[in-house]
């Protein structure tokens, strides 16, 4: 493994986007962050901008107000990336999410958008679960830049 | 002759010397900052079964950031002037490190043996700190452009701080070379000098190396990432680097002007590394125990800070050039 | 420094030196791996495949429409899609025979939607009806509402009740109504019967 490849595993930058939703599973991630469960031991940073960041940490239903900017965000990610969708509602739309009739505001699951890498459900799912889902998608990662590279 | 080829050597040596020591330094304010928040920063020995996955330890980290940054993607807004915005970085990482060959270290007096060689950092650093605000400017985003107007009116009134500074003990001194400054002994009058304008850069440094009360131009969340926001990949990873040279040539600066035999000859190595711990320790401290200041408190606060300590500072100085 | 700046740090040295981070994924130290696991914490849902029935009470009674019946050819399946689950616990309350636990597992990472490790599924036999051949109820549903009527049923229909059940077993619902005249099980015929 070429010396990129492993800061790659090494470094993760997340950038965290909230599509909507009751904020649980936000709050359980935050705490993932805090000092109790410390993530930034192998690295974790929380990014300010999707520029910088390595896995999009999806959480929450999404509305139809909010399409255009789940796209445009995920196009602004640079390569490679991974998403990481944590909650019943951003993996399957839980209670908000009907297949039919259609819902006159909500249009359900983020990856009915964009493409899920890891799935991490619960309601809200614990800190140590969400450090769980990280890891994986850490992972993920490596095996698709490896993959990438080796094209 | 072969004064001029230990020179060369010793250029080309101090490159990785402090590149290393600069991401050693950026590991010491994140694990100081960590502790101080009762929690584990970036693990010095990492766990026995995580260790085939996550390496064996992460004291070079901040290197581990800059090289992901390598190989990832670099998107060009459309909306940038591109020239500038792919030139910014590249030039502020040159000046940065043309600033490590004027200053001195122990065994290595690299370029600093020059008469003027304090003017010509101090300019340097000033080119390095331009191309982060031309960079951002080029950028065509409103958050880049709020970061670097934030980062102007900073930095104007920390360089004065600076300046004023190092100019007050050049002046004690008689003397515009920063080994001379770095290689003088001290007495009881220089003393009072070394206490009232270090002080004084203490607080210029934190406004040069954006940490807490001023590290308003990359405000995080309040504005994106201010300057740093559309730049990503190869780009970001070159202003990284370039931060982590900045670093590490104002903490030597430091040294060498008010910590002064530490940075002369090899034997004064232990010490100068011990030194150059405390001064990232008391950084740390500083940036732990801080909120963020708005800018229009930061500039009265600064205001306030320079003018009585300068003052106190050319005062002592002219006292001690007309009585010695 | 201000004065409230030496009291912050004062009380930041207290712990400097033993940080209170729990280990995570390692387990190196079991006693620092996980928070406070509580005495009531709703983890997956585990349903016994001895005891359940088939009677779909969770079915109707899950928030997140996350459980679901599937009755292909002669098995009908109870299957919750843990990806939709909000741990409610509703489906464990409302199960006459108590085969639902909340189990204390919550560790629970996925890469696909087909993932078997994302679906808790029970499969159970059902009949087949004599008359027409289509399955119409689960081996053990029909025993179990026979016992749970008799124990509570007015005295006075008990046995018409109890004979009835006798005469339509083995008969799906709509051979069941279609032949209600023949076999004399209409519901009409209690009327019939003294006071009432």
């Amino acid at each position: 493994m070429g010396l990129i490849d492993k800061a790659r595993i090494y470094s993760p930058w997340l950038y965290h986007l909230h599509c909507g939703g009751c904020n649980g599973c936000d709050i359980e991630t935050l705490a993932a962050l805090a000092p109790r469960f410390d993530a930034e031991r192998f690295g974790i940073q929380l990014v300010a901008s999707p520029r910088h960041a390595d896995i999009l940490i999806a959480t929450g239903c999404v509305p139809k107000q909010f399409i255009p900017m789940v796209k445009r965000l995920y196009s602004q990610v640079p390569d490679p990336k991974v998403v990481v969708a944590i909650g019943g509602c951003a993996c399957g739309g839980s209670l908000f999410y009907e297949e039919e009739p259609d819902n006159y505001a909500i249009l359900g699951s983020p990856d009915l958008l964009i493409p899920v890498d890891i799935y991490v459900p619960g309601c809200a799912p614990k800190p140590e679960q969400i450090i769980n889902g990280i890891v994986q998608g850490i992972i993920k990662l490596a095996e698709k830049a490896a993959k990438k590279s080796c094209r | 002759m072969a004064d001029v080829l230990f020179t060369l050597l010793t250029i080309i040596l101090i490159v990785p010397v402090s590149l290393f020591l600069g991401i050693i330094y950026a590991f010491l304010v994140r694990k100081f900052s960590a502790r101080f928040q009762w929690r584990v920063g970036p693990v010095m020995r990492m766990y026995g079964d995580l260790k085939p996955l996550l390496g064996a330890s992460r004291i070079l980290q901040p290197l581990y950031d800059i090289l992901k940054l390598m190989g990832k993607q670099t998107i060009l807004p459309e909306t940038s002037r591109k020239t500038l915005f792919v030139a910014s970085p590249y030039l502020s990482l040159a000046f940065a490190v043309l600033v490590v060959f004027f200053i001195p270290f122990p065994g290595m007096p690299l370029l600093s043996n020059t008469p003027y060689s304090m003017i010509i950092a101090s300019y340097l650093i000033i080119g390095s700190v331009v191309f982060t605000i031309l960079g951002p400017v080029a950028s065509g985003s409103p958050w880049g452009v709020i970061g670097a107007r934030r980062e102007v009116e900073l930095f104007l009134v920390s360089e004065l701080g600076f300046v004023v500074s190092i100019f007050s003990v050049a002046y004690a001194e008689g003397t515009l070379s920063l080994y001379n400054m770095a290689s003088r002994a001290l007495n009881l009058p220089m003393l009072l000098l070394m206490v009232s304008a270090g002080i004084l850069m203490f607080l210029s440094m934190l406004g040069k190396l954006h940490i807490k009360p001023f590290d308003i131009p990359e405000a995080e969340c309040e504005i994106v990432a201010g300057q740093y926001t559309e730049y990503s990949g190869k780009l970001l990873g070159m202003y990284f680097l370039a931060k982590a040279f900045m670093l590490y040539g104002l903490v030597a600066l430091f040294i060498a002007v008010f910590l002064p035999p530490f940075s002369s000859s090899i034997l004064w190595l232990p010490v100068y590394a011990i030194a150059a711990v405390l001064v990232v320790l008391l950084l740390s401290i500083v940036q732990v125990l801080n909120p963020r200041y708005q800018i229009d408190r930061a500039l009265p606060w600064y205001m306030k800070v320079i003018i009585p300590l300068g003052l106190l500072s050319f005062i002592i100085a002219l006292v001690i050039r007309l009585v010695m | 420094m201000s004065s409230s700046h030496i009291k912050i740090l004062k009380r930041i040295l207290e712990k400097y030196s033993t940080p209170m981070t729990l280990k995570y994924p390692s387990s190196v130290d079991a006693s620092k791996k996980y928070s406070q696991i509580p005495e009531g914490l709703r983890g997956i849902p585990e349903r016994d495949k001895e005891k359940c029935i088939g009677c779909r009470a969770c079915f109707f009674v899950c928030s997140g429409r996350a459980t679901k019946i599937i009755d292909i050819a002669d098995k009908r399946t109870v299957q919750i899609f843990l990806f939709r689950c909000t741990f409610c616990a509703h489906c464990q309350e409302s199960c006459p025979e108590e085969a639902i636990t909340m189990s204390k597992k919550f560790e629970l990472t996925v890469s696909t939607r087909s993932d078997p490790a994302a679906y808790v599924d029970t499969v159970l036999d059902m009949l087949s009806c004599k008359k027409c051949g289509k399955p119409y109820f689960p081996k053990k549903f029909v025993p179990r509402v026979y016992e749970r009527l008799m124990e509570k049923i007015n005295p006075r229909v008990k046995e018409t009740v109890s004979a009835d059940f006798k005469k339509v077993e083995g008969l799906c619902t709509e051979c069941r109504r279609a032949n209600s005249f023949e076999l004399d099980t209409h519901t009409r015929k209690h009327l019939w019967l003294e006071g009432a």
